[in-house]
């Protein structure tokens, strides 16, 4: 336990993987340290899953090395799956079988696994196992993924897009269940392509655009970083603080139309909330940006992913 | 048409195989006529005198024959008898596909999405389908005219024609009808039900030649009305009301169909039977059997294993309840003596079993191991396999699991369908070395065993054309031991087949060369596909 405290849960050394024209993974240099909950962020088609299936050994870099507790990702890939619990981003078909028979299939390759934190898991889901794994809907069928990630208490969870599919309550029972294995002493990578899940969960943040990692953020630098774009629409004859609202601090973009104001946001809300104050707001819409859009406000559009990394 | 478009793209390799395996059996048994009828009017009468012989014993399968003096008549018979359970097959593997597997894949979801009403899209299947079943019936049409040519005779377009044409819309019933069956239960029994349905309609007509009780019911049966045609014959008939029935099935069949995928939910059946109700179980399977490498995978396909089993052994057993009855007829055909002399040495019926039915069960391992291979690749393509090796198991171990489960498995039809041949035959007084016999059915499993490895090995480079590649060596090296001696071929190109390592245990004993070569390949393409498997990238 204490070299493993020792040495890194996950480190890249210019791992890459290149499909060609482009696509891939390029020299990826990342850290993730024990007892750390990473963020992976990128659109779709970024490399999120390509990294994650090279840490996996599921696929062989072109280039470049990765280690997991200072196990060889491709030479000890069974030592390394001893320690990792894994949620791919499409769970397979399991057709007739039974939710409890696919657990207790994989289960029994695996070995070791609690079927007390199997039932605890599956009730905070509520996820039937007695049903057939072709009646589960996706979002079930992401239920079942997460139970299998956590099942046997992994040192590593690597987790790729675990909340796509799960409604808003079952998306905070599992940030709540990533809080409570990081303090049981794991570690958890996942990958997102959606700013404000990371945001809810992780310690860094690291921003992967077009095979290269562009950012390796913490959440302060996170939080400088995201922005809203606002709609605020004013009650017909009421006054429009158009003065306080564009001297509020991380407003900025302020365009005012009739009884209409649209203007980004930036930091935290409460200086524009101050501004508003008395203001007879009657409707108030809040967009999140993109990750691209977050990109093309930060960066230059023309800068290439090799010079915002720089 | 869009949608007519994306059903035969759906299709298109059953389309190609069926069309492909329609054409050569037309054509090899045109062909064969040739080399084993003989050349004047009096042997060909000879020998439909005793091929007649043979067809009485068989109408539990097959229609009774007409002119087998003519290759029209014999072709009709041969081929024709087989391509209609062929057609069934096809149309059942299709239309289930198409109403289940398409829509647990969420094809037929995006589909309905585009604004297609369902009925509209039911009838874009029937009509994908029915072209696919025509080209398919008119490739065999082909394989005739051609094959007839090949033997210096013409043979006349109208009833090729009549005969394609019957065929597909023989085809194009069973399609409809399995299309209806397949929206009224829950999908995992679609498939099923269907077959047995299809099954069911298939005995009704065949055991009515036997049993008249049943004559009263077979007009239920679209096997009836295809069987009331014989138009290839020159005495024989196209009856338009029999054809005009079937094609009253298909559309009945379709617009049924078209009604009920209209009124049920989507992934549901249309009659739903509601089990009790049960409280939400949040436990994991306690079964030990999931915790042991091999057996839990034979316990994964049991529902596939047993009917393999079963299947097997059924065969196994009619094939030994046939020999006494068709041997001697066919001993008196002059044009297979040849044939016979290649493989009877000493008792007959000992030496009919070892080379037709070890021959045939061959062919049914490598079925087997194919069917298996196809489930590799499917669990690489599907992600399953990206789940498997997340847990702490190696490639290798993943590929000697498969390896053993697919061993064991054969071994299990082996020793049932063993068992079955050896009480058969005790029954019907034909003396087998039980040595021998045991020799014979565990011998089935190294052969297994060879389909498995080089299908291992292919599905790591080219996982979508395992199957088919697979699949037509296995039914070319049949063809090439089987037929060889008919056709003359040299003895190079007989050694080519796979299924020359097996030798003929039953009579001869084991031929320990080709158990060494056997195993020699087995090890050397397990060994090869797990440096592969090692190399390669899986779910990417």
């Amino acid at each position: 336990m204490l070299r493993e405290m020792a040495v890194a849960a996950i480190r890249t050394s210019k791992l890459s993987k290149d499909y060609g024209h482009g696509h891939g993974l390029f020299e990826l240099d990342l850290e993730v340290s024990p007892r750390e909950v990473f963020g992976y962020l990128g659109p779709n088609g970024a490399g999120k899953s390509t990294t994650i299936r090279c840490l996996m050994g599921l696929i062989q870099p072109t280039f470049g090395s990765a280690f997991i507790f200072g196990l060889d990702c491709r030479r000890d890939s069974v030592a390394v799956k001893r320690k990792v619990g894994y949620l791919p981003g499409e769970m397979p078909q399991f057709g007739s079988l039974r939710g409890k028979e696919v657990i207790a299939y994989l289960g029994g390759m695996r070995g070791g696994v609690d079927p007390k934190l199997v039932r605890s898991i599956a009730e905070r889901f509520s996820l039937d196992l007695g049903r057939r794994f072709r009646e589960y809907s996706s979002g079930n069928k992401k239920k079942l993924g997460i139970v299998l990630a956590f099942m046997h208490k992994p040192d590593l969870l690597i987790l790729d897009e675990p909340t796509g599919g799960l409604d808003p309550l079952n998306q905070q029972e599992f940030y709540k269940l990533v809080g409570e294995t990081r303090d049981a002493g794991a570690t958890i990578f996942l990958s997102s392509h959606i700013l404000s899940e990371v945001e809810h969960v992780c310690d860094r943040v690291g921003i992967i655009r077009s095979g290269r990692l562009v950012k390796v953020a913490d959440l302060d630098e996170i939080h400088r970083i995201r922005f809203h774009r606002l709609e605020l629409e004013f009650a017909p004859g009421s006054e429009v603080p158009e003065a306080a609202i564009r001297s509020a601090t991380g407003v900025e973009d302020v365009v005012v139309s009739d009884h209409t104001i649209t203007c980004t946001m930036k930091g935290t809300f409460d200086p524009l909330l101050k501004a508003l104050a008395g203001a007879s707001v009657i409707n108030l819409v809040s967009h999140e940006p993109s990750l691209e859009e977050i990109f093309l406000t930060y960066y230059r559009a023309d800068e290439t992913p090799e010079a915002i990394a720089r | 048409m869009t949608a007519i478009r994306l059903a035969l793209r759906l299709g298109r390799w059953g389309l190609v195989g069926f069309a492909t395996v329609s054409f050569i059996a037309t054509f090899i048994n045109c062909v064969g006529f040739y080399q084993v009828a003989g050349h004047t009017q009096a042997e060909r009468e000879a020998f439909a005198k005793s091929f007649a012989q043979i067809a009485s014993q068989l109408t539990v399968l097959l229609p009774p024959p007409v002119r087998l003096d003519t290759v029209g008549g014999y072709v009709q018979y041969r081929a024709y008898g087989s391509l209609v359970i062929v057609f069934a097959i096809w149309a059942l593997a299709s239309a289930s596909g198409a109403a289940r597997g398409d829509e647990d894949r969420g094809i037929v979801e995006m589909i309905l999405a585009t604004g297609l009403a369902r009925a509209q899209a039911v009838a874009a299947r029937i009509a994908g389908f029915a072209v696919a079943s025509f080209a398919a019936a008119l490739s065999a049409s082909i394989g005739v005219i051609l094959g007839a040519g090949a033997g210096g005779e013409s043979f006349p377009t109208v009833p090729a024609l009549e005969e394609a044409f019957l065929l597909a819309i023989f085809g194009l019933s069973c399609y409809s009808l399995v299309l209806l069956i397949a929206q009224l239960v829950a999908p995992r029994m679609a498939t099923g039900v269907a077959g047995a349905v299809l099954l069911g309609l298939f005995l009704l007509n065949s055991l009515s030649r036997t049993f008249d009780s049943l004559a009263t019911l077979r007009w239920l049966s679209p096997f009836r009305y295809s069987e009331l045609s014989q138009p290839l014959a020159p005495s024989g008939n196209f009856d338009v009301r029999a054809t005009l029935v079937l094609a009253g099935i298909a559309v009945a069949g379709g617009v049924l169909a078209a009604l009920a995928f209209t009124h049920r939910d989507l992934g549901s059946a249309l009659i739903a039977l509601r089990g009790p109700a049960r409280p939400p179980m949040y436990e994991p399977s306690r079964s030990l059997i999931w915790r042991i490498p091999v057996i839990r995978g034979i316990y994964d396909r049991r529902v596939g294993l047993t009917m393999w089993t079963a299947g097997v052994s059924v065969m196994a057993a009619l094939f030994v309840v046939l020999t006494k009855t068709i041997v001697q007829p066919l001993l008196s055909i002059p044009g297979l003596a040849t044939y016979f002399a290649a493989f009877i040495h000493g008792a007959v019926y000992p030496s009919f079993l070892s080379f037709i039915w070890f021959g045939f069960a061959q062919l049914l391992m490598s079925g087997f191991a194919i069917a298996q291979v196809a489930r590799w690749a499917a669990e690489d393509t599907d992600g399953r396999l990206e789940l498997i090796l997340s847990n702490p198991v190696s490639r290798t171990q993943v590929l000697l699991e498969r390896a053993a489960v697919l061993a064991l498995g054969a071994l299990i039809i082996a020793i049932v369908s063993g068992v079955a041949v050896g009480i058969e035959s005790h029954y019907q007084s034909i003396d087998l070395d039980a040595r021998r016999l045991a020799e014979a059915s565990l011998l089935l499993v190294p052969f297994a065993l060879v389909f498995a490895a080089v299908g291992a090995l292919l599905s790591a480079r080219l996982p979508r054309a395992t199957v088919g590649i697979l699949g037509a060596f296995a039914f070319a090296s049949y063809l090439m031991l089987q037929f060889g001696p008919i056709f003359d071929l040299p003895a190079w190109v007989q050694d080519l087949s796979a299924f020359k390592l097996y030798g003929q245990p039953l009579t001869e004993g084991v031929d320990q060369t080709g158990l060494m070569i056997t195993l020699a390949i087995a090890v050397a393409g397990f060994a090869a596909s797990a440096v592969v498997m090692q190399r390669r990238d899986v779910g990417a």
